[in-house]
């Protein structure tokens, strides 16, 4: 019973950081209907500007007198910092190509995933940096089971986020404006919604909520690379679609199914067969429900 | 010019500013908690003028400042337009299988190792493009049937010792079932649920190759694959048959030469066909397809086992030529890599995936240069080339508004 | 218009392999190849920095005779076996006289084979894998050791030094990772340890929470951790320390590099790992510090490695005064003298022997501690 607690808690933990990053595609998604493939850079890059930060900090000295001060200021930097990255990105490299066909648009998010990670690579080297200092390393034990004080950060976060995000997007103005875009542009721009501003808003909050994901796993894990978005970035999009890809409760959703999924395929069956059970749920859950599990009913002409 | 100046100065210098903004926090933060500037503003100078030469000289070509040069170039280009359009296709075709033939006496062993590579994407390229470019599914796990006729070829060889044109229909047969056992039950799906299951079904391929160690040899690999092989009839003492592999480069070129052709008149014809219309009328609509009384259920399906035969044949070929075979050559940026060529060379034409297949493998060959830089510069071009040619280097006559809308 | 458009660029596309790589007169060519790109950059790069200083040392040193200067071609192979067949032609149609690479295994063994239908000598620092030098090819040589020689060592110190009864094997299903692993679990058995459970990771995890929560729970005396490259190990041993595992950990050759005690950091204390005996105090070793370090920061694993490699290939076309590979293999075989990273003397298939010893990790340092012979060292 510890032995499956412990899991589950793990699985909680590694699904919290997958529904951040899953956020972000299915918001863009949700907008434009486009796989944003260069999404785990800008999670990978939200990792970066993290340890640069705190290590800046460190190097002054402040980490040592206000840890949790310095923390925020981390983290409210790097999800603005991303939030500028990920607009930018889509100036350059999406927002020509709006009016082409989709392929395109998914093609050159390709490129630019590849330019990233290693632009990553060569402006940062191509060793793992290291977190600055042991912060919250430690755990609350009960009998066998540690429950660690970052799982806890990540797994409070992500509610934090998760909960700030639903009240966005249901419940003010800009939600509306957004949800009004995704369901028709033309309509929303009659009645004097910017789409181009929405649209950028939509990859800033995306790459806001990676960028929080990207310092949680840096905290997490100790450490940060230049090609760590790619996988994580791959798992997301699976956990998008799976609870139904433009559907925000519905990534939140499949991060968390995709995430114990894979915990407990890897911790009572087999380690190298984890990403097979998670592709195996995914696939199992499409044939039933074509559109995910909170999908919506999608129109026929989508390539 | 200084119109047509006005007009983007603002939003260039904005962009220019906004990637100051970016790089900095990157380059200049130190973890001595101290901060620098000089480093940044070199790498953006270098990257500004850069980007300002190429804004220049393109806002002139737009402008008709350099007519100068460009008028005298185009009217050659419309004399040269013109008579070669007078020059009957066969002519074209001609010339071009000439020079492939001729091609490896005039090469090294590396133009031709690329050129074959080059050779195995495009029967690749070609394969996928029956299922996205004329069925419209978007596929991000063709290479698995890749890898399912890479290792039918090295198993039958290893264990059986059979020979690379015996195992060719095996591979393909193989890499047929393969795909209609993947296809069957994705074709319910549609958009980018399809693609996501693909990719699925594409890593469940590549970790049952890396898992299972009693077939696949695991991570290992399998060696000792044996090249193509043909008989030559000896005269010695009456008369017998010898083995000859087929070792050297030139040869592989040839065969890989072949395969091409071979897949270039099969998707020709397939294209041309009944078949291929239907296919176009799926990926335009598949409601009115259906309606008009196309069996779409199985067109789908034809289409996913035709493009996983292609793809089969090819990976037989690229075993027999590697003379090893192991799972990291199926990984998914594989599948990605031959998506992005038919997208870039343009989606349904056959001449333009053949020439996104050479851009994308020569490009990164013609990187190494750059060493570090290499990827950097690929994935930046590939962004490029889709900026300026969205619908592809060679986009095809025949594709629909409604297959490039995507609502 | 489109059919002269592609008829041109299919045309020009293939005259520009013909362009690249032209040669310049008096330059000694030399090849590299390990990865540059991809997730194992770190390692190729040190790979890399290893070849350069050996040639930085030997042109300090008087170069070679009738050459004005040694130059190097890096070649990137991603880890990727088409990469380094294409890499591998390249350096052949640059006319290298010999490469030193590649990285991974499963990159060695096909671009050797291409090196070898052109005699080209071929030196890998890094691929461990037996069947890299039990193909019989003649001009493969190989400085680091092999798995069946680390895999025995191992066994040997978790059953003699740490007195372990049960092991609990993790490796991440890579050639190296994999075969090691298989290795270790054997001659385990075989000296009467218990392997209670071999579960696998895949290779880009970072998260191993799950197969960490079972070690834990299983509570072997060793947890043996085999991985490619330090990155995935440093991770696993700052995440078993979080969970409380109190099993010891024992790596191997991979995790030699400083990066993983930067990392991992109090995790690293009191690890384990096996790895080639190298003697710090040399001067051959303090020479090869004095010139890497500055330039290309701590000396990693491989780095030590890839410079005897080059100069062991650099010395033998000096000693033979040619690029022939038959005179280069004869001065190769003749070669008895101590390398940075061991006393290096190649044996008839191409392997230079390995003294594997076991580091412990003290103070953010690796420090010598068992070795099969003389056992504690301390």
């Amino acid at each position: 019973m510890d032995y499956f607690i412990q899991q589950l808690i793990n699985g909680i933990t590694l699904g919290g950081l997958y529904a951040l990053i899953a956020l972000g595609y299915t918001m863009v998604y949700g907008v434009i209907q486009l796989i944003n493939f260069a999404h785990g850079e800008i999670f990978a890059t939200g990792g970066y500007v993290g340890v640069i930060l705190l290590s800046f900090f460190t190097g002054l000295g402040y980490m040592e007198t206000h840890p949790i001060l310095c923390l925020a200021a981390a983290f409210v930097l790097t999800m603005g910092y991303c939030a500028f990255f990920a607009v930018g990105v889509e100036k350059v490299a999406y927002k020509p190509l709006r009016k082409q066909s989709r392929l395109a648009a998914l093609l050159s998010a390709l490129g630019m995933s590849i330019f990233l990670s290693n632009g990553l690579m060569l402006t940062q080297g191509v060793y793992d940096k290291a977190y600055p200092g042991e912060l919250f390393q430690g755990g609350v034990d009960f009998g066998n089971i540690t429950i660690g004080y970052l799982q806890m950060m990540i797994v409070g976060m992500t509610i934090f986020l998760l909960f700030g995000l639903n009240i966005l997007v249901f419940k003010t103005k800009i939600g509306m404006a957004m949800r009004a875009t995704a369901q028709d542009k033309v309509m929303s721009s009659l009645v004097s919604i910017s789409s181009n501003r929405i649209i950028s808003l939509t990859f800033a909050i995306g790459a806001g909520l990676a960028a929080a994901a990207g310092i949680m796993v840096g905290l997490y894990y100790g450490s940060v690379r230049y090609d760590m978005g790619f996988l994580p970035g791959i798992k997301a999009f699976a956990a998008a679609v799976l609870g139904g890809i433009g559907n925000i409760t519905g990534a939140m959703l499949g991060g968390l199914i995709i995430g114990m999924v894979e915990i407990f395929g890897a911790g009572y069956i087999s380690g190298q067969y984890k990403d097979v059970f998670a592709f195996i749920i995914l696939i199992s859950v499409l044939y039933f429900k074509p559109t995910g599990i909170m999908g919506e009913n999608i129109d026929d002409t989508r390539v | 010019m200084i119109q047509e100046f006005k007009k983007v100065w603002k939003p260039y210098t904005i962009g220019l500013l906004w990637l100051l903004g970016l790089l900095w926090p990157l380059l200049g933060i130190h973890p001595d908690g101290t901060l620098s500037f000089g480093n940044t503003f070199t790498v953006w100078l270098y990257i500004a003028a850069g980007t300002t030469i190429c804004l220049l000289l393109y806002i002139m070509n737009k402008s008709g400042s350099l007519n100068a040069v460009s008028r005298p170039l185009a009217g050659l280009q419309e004399t040269v337009g013109q008579a070669s359009a007078k020059v009957p296709n066969w002519v074209w075709i001609v010339i071009l299988l000439a020079a492939a033939f001729c091609y490896p006496f005039f090469t090294g062993r590396y133009a031709q190792d690329v050129a074959t590579n080059v050779l195995i994407y495009v029967c690749l390229g070609l394969g996928l493009n029956v299922v996205v470019g004329l069925a419209g599914m978007l596929d991000l796990g063709y290479i698995a049937f890749y890898g399912v006729g890479a290792y039918t070829y090295a198993l039958l060889n290893i264990h059986f010792g059979m020979s690379f044109w015996i195992c060719l229909p095996f591979a393909a047969a193989f890499a047929l079932t393969a795909g209609c056992i993947i296809g069957y039950p994705t074709l319910r799906m549609r958009g980018d649920y399809l693609a996501i299951v693909t990719l699925g079904f594409g890593e469940i391929v590549r970790i049952l190759l890396n898992n299972w160690m009693s077939l696949t040899n695991g991570p290992n690999g399998l060696l000792g694959v044996k090249p193509p092989s043909i008989l030559i009839p000896s005269f010695q003492g009456g008369i017998s048959f010898e083995v000859f592999y087929l070792k050297k480069l030139h040869f592989l070129y040839y065969i890989a030469l072949a395969l091409a052709i071979v897949t270039i008149i099969a998707v020709r014809h397939l294209n041309f066909s009944r078949i291929g219309r239907a296919w176009e009328s799926i990926r335009e609509d598949e409601t009115a397809a259906e309606l008009m009384g196309v069996n779409t259920f199985k067109l789908k399906l034809l289409a996913y086992a035709m493009g996983a035969l292609f793809a089969g044949l090819a990976g037989a070929f690229f075993c027999a030529r590697m003379r090893f075979v192991s799972p990291e050559s199926f990984t998914f940026l594989e599948s990605a890599m031959v998506l992005s060529m038919v997208v870039l060379g343009g989606m349904g034409s056959i001449p333009g995936i053949i020439l996104g297949a050479a851009a994308l493998i020569v490009l990164p060959e013609v990187f190494r240069e750059f060493e570090t830089y290499r990827m950097l510069v690929f994935g930046m071009s590939m962004v490029v080339m889709m900026l300026f040619r969205p619908a592809g280097l060679i986009p095809a006559k025949r594709m629909g508004k409604r297959g490039e809308e995507g609502e | 218009m489109r059919k002269k458009l592609f008829v041109a660029l299919v045309l020009g596309l293939m005259v520009v392999p013909f362009i690249m790589g032209t040669a310049t007169a008096k330059t000694l060519k030399i090849g590299s190849m390990s990865p540059l790109t991809g997730p194992y950059a770190s390692d190729g790069t040190d790979i890399k920095n290893g070849v350069l200083t050996a040639i930085q040392v030997f042109e300090e040193g008087g170069g070679i005779p009738g050459y004005d200067k040694i130059e190097l071609f890096a070649q990137d192979t991603a880890c990727d076996p088409k990469q380094a067949v294409a890499a591998a032609n390249k350096l052949i149609n640059l006319e290298v006289a010999g490469v030193v690479g590649a990285y991974c295994s499963s990159s060695t063994i096909p671009s050797s084979e291409t090196l070898a239908e052109e005699d080209i000598p071929m030196l890998t620092p890094a691929s461990t894998n037996e069947k890299v030098t039990d193909r019989g090819l003649p001009y493969m040589f190989r400085l680091c050791g092999r798995d069946d020689d680390q895999a025995p060592a191992a066994a040997k110190f978790l059953k003699e030094s740490l007195k372990a009864k049960t092991i609990f094997i993790v490796d991440d299903k890579t050639t190296y990772s994999q075969g090691l692993a298989d290795g270790v679990s054997k001659a385990a058995k075989a000296l009467g340890m218990e392997v209670v459970d071999h579960d696998h990771v895949n290779q880009g995890d970072k998260d191993f929470a799950a197969v960490l929560t079972k070690a834990k729970r299983a509570n072997a005396d060793v947890f043996y951790m085999s991985l490619q490259g330090y990155s995935p190990g440093a991770l696993m041993a700052l995440q078993a320390k979080r969970i409380g595992m109190k099993s010891q950990i024992v790596t191997q050759d991979a995790m030699f590099q400083p990066k993983f005690m930067e990392v991992a950091k109090a995790a690293a204390e009191g690890v384990y790992l096996t790895y080639g005996f190298t003697d710090t105090t040399t001067p051959e070793y303090k020479a090869f510090e004095k010139i890497y370090v500055p330039k290309y920061g701590a000396i990693a694993a491989y780095a030590t490695y890839a410079y005897d490699a080059a100069t062991v290939l650099l010395k033998a076309i000096k000693a033979s005064d040619s690029t022939d590979p038959k005179k280069i293999k004869a001065e190769i075989m003749k070669m008895e003298f101590d390398g940075v990273a061991k006393r290096i003397k190649f044996r008839a298939n191409g392997d230079s022997g390995s003294s594997y010893i076991a580091y412990k990790i003290e103070n953010g340092q690796f420090v010598p501690y068992w070795a099969p012979e003389q056992g504690l060292l301390q």
